[in-house]
């Protein structure tokens, strides 16, 4: 819905932008042919999970802060986990790192099959959403809910439930599954890695508007292996610090138009988190055959274009398929399902990569583990800078567009990010103004 | 997945008054109605697949439509019926993900081609979503109604006697 201000402007209306987790809104202030402002208005409550740990022990953030989202709970859980851990000074071994990253492929597989699929790709395809697509490309969204499958079979399998895992815990898990169960996932997952392929394939065909993106990309980096459950700070601008140092760097700040905090890197503009800045600071460690599909889908080392981000995702995941498989075979049975950690008075620090970028989890304990004092950093937190960025820079690049094409064009943009509102407040309505 | 008849209890634990489906759920396969399959769900995504080789699949959840809390809606949404209304099942309370919710998977199942011959939508008007608590006392008040609303629909649909599971999760 569109209309005229008294001086001769315009106000366009889209109603609520579909196809994102959350509830918000956009609004955009165009003068004279200029971009005058652009806010992304996050109207979804503000959800007090920092403020309702304090006092609770150090044993449940992992099952309290999961229910912050039903697409990333893992990504809560294990951030959660890893900073607890770090504050009673417990580094647990390989092997439950390394089921806590097969866990994690269940929550990409699902979250990015999820987007690719019912969310991201009715804006290439022209269509108004996955239904009106499935008329049409039935095979196509066949082939997302299967992937999705796949993600929900093995998050069950791990994680006790498709949806807020309960097999997690401080220190590892209450039940390692057993090679038998795990193998007996592996043809399902075969047949994904397949459907992550043709995923590249068909998404790379799409029609991609022209976008650099300059912003700095931050992501995880772990010593091996493609950036999931651990790792390193690391930036395009060369920065590379410990997740301890997270809130040195980082600086959360509330915004009026906003219920979720904003964030800044060392002072500067805007920067990215999620699979663009994975991949591209990240590139030399996926495995062979995702380097060959992302080659085959027309990626570069590194990609800039946050429309290209849908070609990244499906890269992703094939890279998890490959990973997931990997671990499954080499798998044994026998291993402790979890480490003794008890509680100490400290500060503990933890980052892992959810699905859309990199989630970061504080807490202080006192001697008994009390929980003092919490803070949580959600990628699509860290996002709403760049977001409202590449808004700007689109609506001056497409000026000349109808309202409705405009609009269309700008809740693209946004579903680029796949943003997670509920995450982030812990929002969308479409309003654009011309004078 | 399944065929004959299925019941579905959508909703997620723990989060108030969106247990309802589950808890129905428990108490029809506490019964142990011969031929029927009952499932415990949370992701809609999935629904399709649990649904689409059934002959009647009633799907339980949690809605939010305005109405007295605890009464029941009922709404024919199979192959054989017309598309759901506009906004009709957009408000439930349940978890997933907001962007796709049962009113789009019963779409995509048709759009797909994928539905039960007959799918029978029963919400019970929910009040409170809140983390860590229980189905509230209207909701939970209503459970012996929805439980008999959904024997009388998959009795009433009974061919044969067949086998009984409950699956879990």
């Amino acid at each position: 819905m569109s209309h005229k201000l008294t001086d001769g402007g315009q106000v366009l209306h889209v109603g609520t932008l579909a196809r994102v987790e959350g509830e918000g809104a956009m609004h955009i202030e165009i003068k004279d042919g200029r971009v005058e402002q652009v806010q992304l208005r996050i109207f979804e409550p503000p959800r007090f999970y920092e403020a309702f740990l304090r006092g609770r022990a150090w044993t449940e953030p992992p099952d309290i802060t999961a229910r912050i989202c039903g697409i990333c709970p893992v990504a809560y859980q294990f951030s959660s986990c890893l900073a607890i851990e770090d504050a009673c000074g417990v580094s647990v071994p390989d092997a439950i790192r390394t089921m806590r990253r097969l866990l994690y492929c269940g929550e990409w597989i699902e979250s990015h099959a999820l987007h690719i699929y019912l969310l991201h790709a009715p804006d290439f395809l022209g269509y108004p959403g996955a239904i009106e697509m499935a008329k049409d490309f039935g095979p196509v969204v066949e082939r997302g809910l299967r992937l999705k499958k796949v993600g929900n079979e093995l998050m069950t399998l791990v994680g006790g439930r498709s949806v807020h895992p309960i097999n997690v815990r401080l220190g590892g898990f209450y039940r390692m599954p057993t090679v038998a169960e795990l193998r007996g996932l592996r043809p399902a997952l075969e047949r994904g890695l397949e459907d992550a392929l043709e995923t590249v394939r068909l998404v790379s065909t799409f029609d991609f508007p022209d976008m650099e993106q300059p912003w700095t990309y931050l992501s995880l980096r772990p010593e091996q292996g493609y950036p999931i459950e651990s790792g390193n700070v690391v930036t395009t601008d060369g920065t590379a610090f410990d997740v301890r140092d997270f809130t040195a760097h980082i600086k959360e700040f509330h915004v009026p138009h906003s219920n979720a905090l904003h964030a800044t890197l060392d002072g500067g503009g805007p920067y990215v988190v999620g699979p663009l800045a994975r991949y591209t600071l990240n590139h030399d460690r996926l495995s062979p055959l995702a380097k060959e599909a992302a080659r085959e889908g027309g990626l570069d080392v590194t990609c800039r274009n946050p429309f290209k981000s849908i070609i990244v995702r499906a890269v992703e995941l094939v890279e998890i398929f490959v990973e997931a498989i990997r671990i499954i075979d080499a798998w044994q049975d026998g291993v402790a399902p979890s480490v003794p950690v008890p509680a100490r008075a400290g500060e503990g620090f933890g980052a892992t990569e959810a699905p859309r970028g990199v989630l970061f989890h504080r807490y202080r304990l006192d001697a008994d583990g009390t929980i003092l004092d919490a803070q949580i950093v959600p990628p699509t937190s860290q996002n709403q800078p760049s977001i409202e960025a590449d808004l700007r820079t689109l609506v001056e690049q497409w000026i000349e567009l109808s309202d409705h094409d405009l609009s269309h064009r700008c809740e693209h943009a946004i579903r680029n990010y796949d943003p997670c509102i509920s995450c982030a407040t812990h929002f969308l309505d479409l309003t654009v103004e011309r004078s | 997945m399944t065929s004959g008849r299925v019941v579905i209890g959508l909703g997620s634990p723990d989060r108030g008054d969106d247990a309802v489906g589950l808890e129905v759920a428990r108490r029809v396969a506490d019964l142990h109605l011969p031929g029927v399959t009952v499932v415990e769900h949370e992701d809609p995504t999935g629904l399709i697949d649990l649904w689409d080789t059934a002959d009647l699949a009633v799907v339980v959840d949690a809605v939010r439509s305005g109405s007295a809390p605890g009464s029941l809606l009922v709404v024919e949404a199979g192959a054989d019926a017309g598309p759901l209304a506009d906004q009709a099942w957009a408000r439930t309370g349940r978890g997933g993900t907001h962007a796709f919710g049962l009113a789009a998977a019963v779409e995509l199942g048709r759009a797909l081609h994928r539905l039960p011959r007959r799918l029978v939508l029963v919400g019970v008007e929910a009040t409170q979503f809140e983390h860590g608590t229980e189905l509230g006392a209207s909701v939970a008040a209503a459970i012996d109604a929805v439980v008999a609303t959904v024997v009388g629909l998959v009795a009433a649909a009974a061919p044969q006697v067949e086998a009984v599971s409950h699956v879990p999760g």
